[in-house]
């Protein structure tokens, strides 16, 4: 059985009249890679900066390694954070960046040196180690965030949408690289808006919104959610209302409506036969439809039945 | 390294590497003491003060004309002019050879007597030759005296006769008649006193110490040391709040939450940025100061004293601005609010005005500005 590194258990925090966490509650295993998923305002920043320590009014409790994760300062130097922001000194390079955020943890400066130097060369910037961050690239300035939360060898690492504003290379490169952490046994909490990094690193998915989680489980685990039907995502001249009120009137058994929005609905048929009868219904009541797409189960579908909305809203 | 002294070297790492703006900063009040120094230089044609000359006054006489004579050095204007002190001729010798005083009178023995018997005597002045004209103001001086008492003496001889052997008698004895026509002839002289007197009884003997002594401090004669000052604290006030106000941009850009996420705590990351800032603050007003050394010539004083008033003022600076950022929620806001600030403490606390032309109802508030306690402080030192 997997250890249990990370246990977090009825974490609630409210900002005025909106609750950002509503008893939350999830376990982490160790070496496991976990993709939190969840629209704006889910909840998933309030949960790394209570991880972080850098939100300190909540109630519940967050146990690292069986211990209270707030009580011993010194249970810092085991988990590492990589911000959504650029959170380093672009005047200086990138070795003396490793090198003053790996100082501020309990590393011996030897040992600290040696450490950046083997995580330069992981992230591909061994070559440009001396020179101002403020030269680098957008991708290589991603790179060298994640660098700077690994430098003290951490055994959970926090990634706050480590993926965003970089192009597609950049991208494969940094997912490689959270990838291969897993594999070396640092557990990983990854929140991104990406489902298709999700789907490619992760070993474990939590989807939440409202502050709390929806569904959890492998990919495959939450794909049954949706069962084994047809997808069909449709793209026309429509409101949701108009195409709302046309679907009813049709024989709607085994259609089942994921999410719904004005110009964009997107189905699960329960038997891909009836795909072309639900089409000449829509046609017979002129509604105009200008795409339809045939798609098998995915996250996508998952995270819109289980939101009602989609990543992006 | 403790995780506070890795963020100061940090820091300094930092500012040494982009050092533009801090040069920037020290290079503006340079410029600007400059500028308002020569404006108001004394050889641009207004008025400046000259400082006090320190002149040591030996006293071999003890007679009733040196008596007169060193009670002109009391007259306002004159003291105002000189700071007179009475040695004894040793001691005069030895204060002169150390440059203690810009020059020495020394009136001789019989100085008294002689004048009273119209016989020459002459009174010697004794010059620092490590200074460039204040010693000459005082020879001048002591000629103009020299010319005043021979006239005086020369006018008043039978009065003066009168005088001397008069203070040998009982006063009870001398009755008012047989003063009148002593008076009334003194009356008629004193009308008469604008003939040409010639030969001067009393002549001047001029002479240098052999050993150069130091230049008897001018304080305060500098005028740029009066305007450094001031531009020195308004400009340190502005270095700080910059360096202190980045915690702002630390804060927006998730530096301080990932510092907080290591095991620094609180205290640490405060004691780092304060003394980060008194540090930069130190340094750089030391770098202006040597530069004021260099280039307007200011003798800031004793340096221990002076090194104290630097190190206490970048402390209040730093902790002051440290507080702020506190209360402000970015650095768009801290910059709104602390350039107002800073300005208002330069005008009321003297950077902008001395201290003695700012309103009176107005100069209580100086009493809370660091600029006054600077100010006040170095001025204080350098005299």
């Amino acid at each position: 059985m997997q250890q249990t590194i990370l246990e977090i258990k009825n974490l609630s925090k409210s900002y005025g009249d909106i609750t950002a966490l509503a008893n939350f509650s999830l376990n982490l295993g160790k070496g496991e890679v976990l993709g939190l998923l969840g629209p704006n305002g889910a909840g998933k920043t309030t949960l790394i900066s209570i991880l972080s320590s850098t939100l300190l009014d909540f109630t519940g409790t967050v146990a690292f390694k069986g211990q209270d994760l707030f009580s011993d300062r010194r249970l810092k130097n085991l988990i590492g954070i990589v911000p959504q922001e650029m959170a380093f000194y672009e005047d200086l390079g990138a070795l003396e960046n490793l090198m003053f955020w790996g100082g501020l943890y309990d590393i011996p400066e030897k040992e600290l040196k040696k450490r950046a130097l083997e995580l330069l060369a992981v992230v591909e910037l061994s070559a440009r180690a001396k020179e101002p961050i403020k030269k680098f690239s957008g991708g290589m300035k991603r790179r060298l965030n994640i660098a700077i939360g690994l430098v003290h060898q951490p055994e959970l690492l926090l990634l706050d949408e480590p993926t965003v504003g970089i192009d597609v290379q950049a991208k494969v490169n940094i997912l490689d690289i959270i990838r291969n952490v897993g594999q070396q046994g640092t557990s990983v909490i990854f929140t991104t808006h990406q489902l298709s990094e999700v789907e490619q690193i992760c070993s474990r998915i939590a989807i939440m919104d409202k502050g709390v989680i929806l569904a959890e489980g492998t990919l495959a685990k939450l794909i049954r959610i949706v069962g084994e039907k047809e997808i069909v995502d449709v793209s026309g001249e429509f409101t949701a209302d108009s195409f709302s009120e046309i679907i009813k009137l049709a024989d709607g058994d085994g259609i089942e409506i994921l999410s719904i929005a004005d110009n964009q609905a997107l189905l699960a048929f329960a038997n891909s036969d009836r795909i072309p009868a639900m089409m000449q219904h829509l046609f017979k009541h002129h509604l105009h439809i200008s795409d339809l797409k045939i798609k098998s189960p995915n996250l996508e579908a998952v995270f819109l039945k289980m939101t009602g909305r989609s990543l992006r809203d | 390294m403790s995780r506070t002294t890795l963020i100061i070297k940090n820091d300094i790492k930092r500012r040494l590497k982009a050092p533009m703006a801090t040069v920037l900063f020290l290079v503006i009040p340079m410029a600007m003491t400059a500028l308002i120094g020569m404006i108001f230089n004394p050889g641009s044609g207004n008025e400046t003060k000259l400082p006090a000359i320190k002149l040591l006054l030996v006293d071999k006489d003890k007679g009733l004309a040196s008596k007169f004579l060193i009670g002109a050095f009391d007259q306002k204007e004159i003291k105002d002019m000189f700071q007179m002190t009475l040695v004894d001729e040793a001691e005069g010798e030895k204060l002169m050879k150390k440059g203690k005083a810009s020059a020495m009178l020394i009136i001789p023995e019989h100085f008294s007597d002689d004048l009273a018997e119209q016989k020459t005597s002459t009174l010697e002045v004794v010059k620092n030759p490590a200074e460039e004209f204040l010693p000459g103001v005082a020879e001048e001086f002591a000629n103009t005296m020299a010319v005043g008492l021979s006239a005086i003496a020369q006018v008043f001889a039978d009065e003066l006769k009168i005088i001397r052997s008069a203070s040998k008698l009982d006063l009870e004895a001398i009755s008012i008649a047989e003063l009148t026509p002593f008076l009334e002839m003194a009356r008629i002289k004193i009308i008469a006193l604008k003939s040409y007197l010639s030969p001067l009884l009393l002549q001047l003997k001029t002479s240098t110490t052999a050993k150069p002594g130091k230049a008897v401090k001018p304080a305060g004669f500098n005028i740029f040391a009066y305007i450094m000052p001031g531009m020195l604290i308004m400009f340190l006030l502005f270095i700080i709040e910059a360096f202190m106000r980045e915690i702002q941009s630390e804060r927006g850009d998730g530096k301080i939450r990932r510092m907080m996420f290591s095991p620094l705590t609180t205290r640490e990351l405060i004691a780092a940025r304060l003394f980060s800032g008194w540090l930069m603050g130190v340094l750089i007003c030391s770098l202006a100061m040597a530069m004021g050394t260099l280039l307007f010539r200011i003798d800031w004083g004793n340096p221990l004293l002076v090194f104290i008033l630097v190190m206490v003022s970048c402390f209040w600076c730093a902790a002051f601005f440290g507080m702020l950022n506190a209360f402000f929620k970015n650095k768009n806001q801290a910059g709104a609010f602390s350039s107002p600030i800073i300005l208002v403490f330069a005008a009321f606390g003297g950077s902008m005005l001395p201290l003695e032309q700012i309103p009176p109802g107005m100069r209580w508030l100086s009493k809370f500005t660091v600029n006054n306690w600077f100010i006040t402080g170095s001025q204080q030192i350098m005299d």
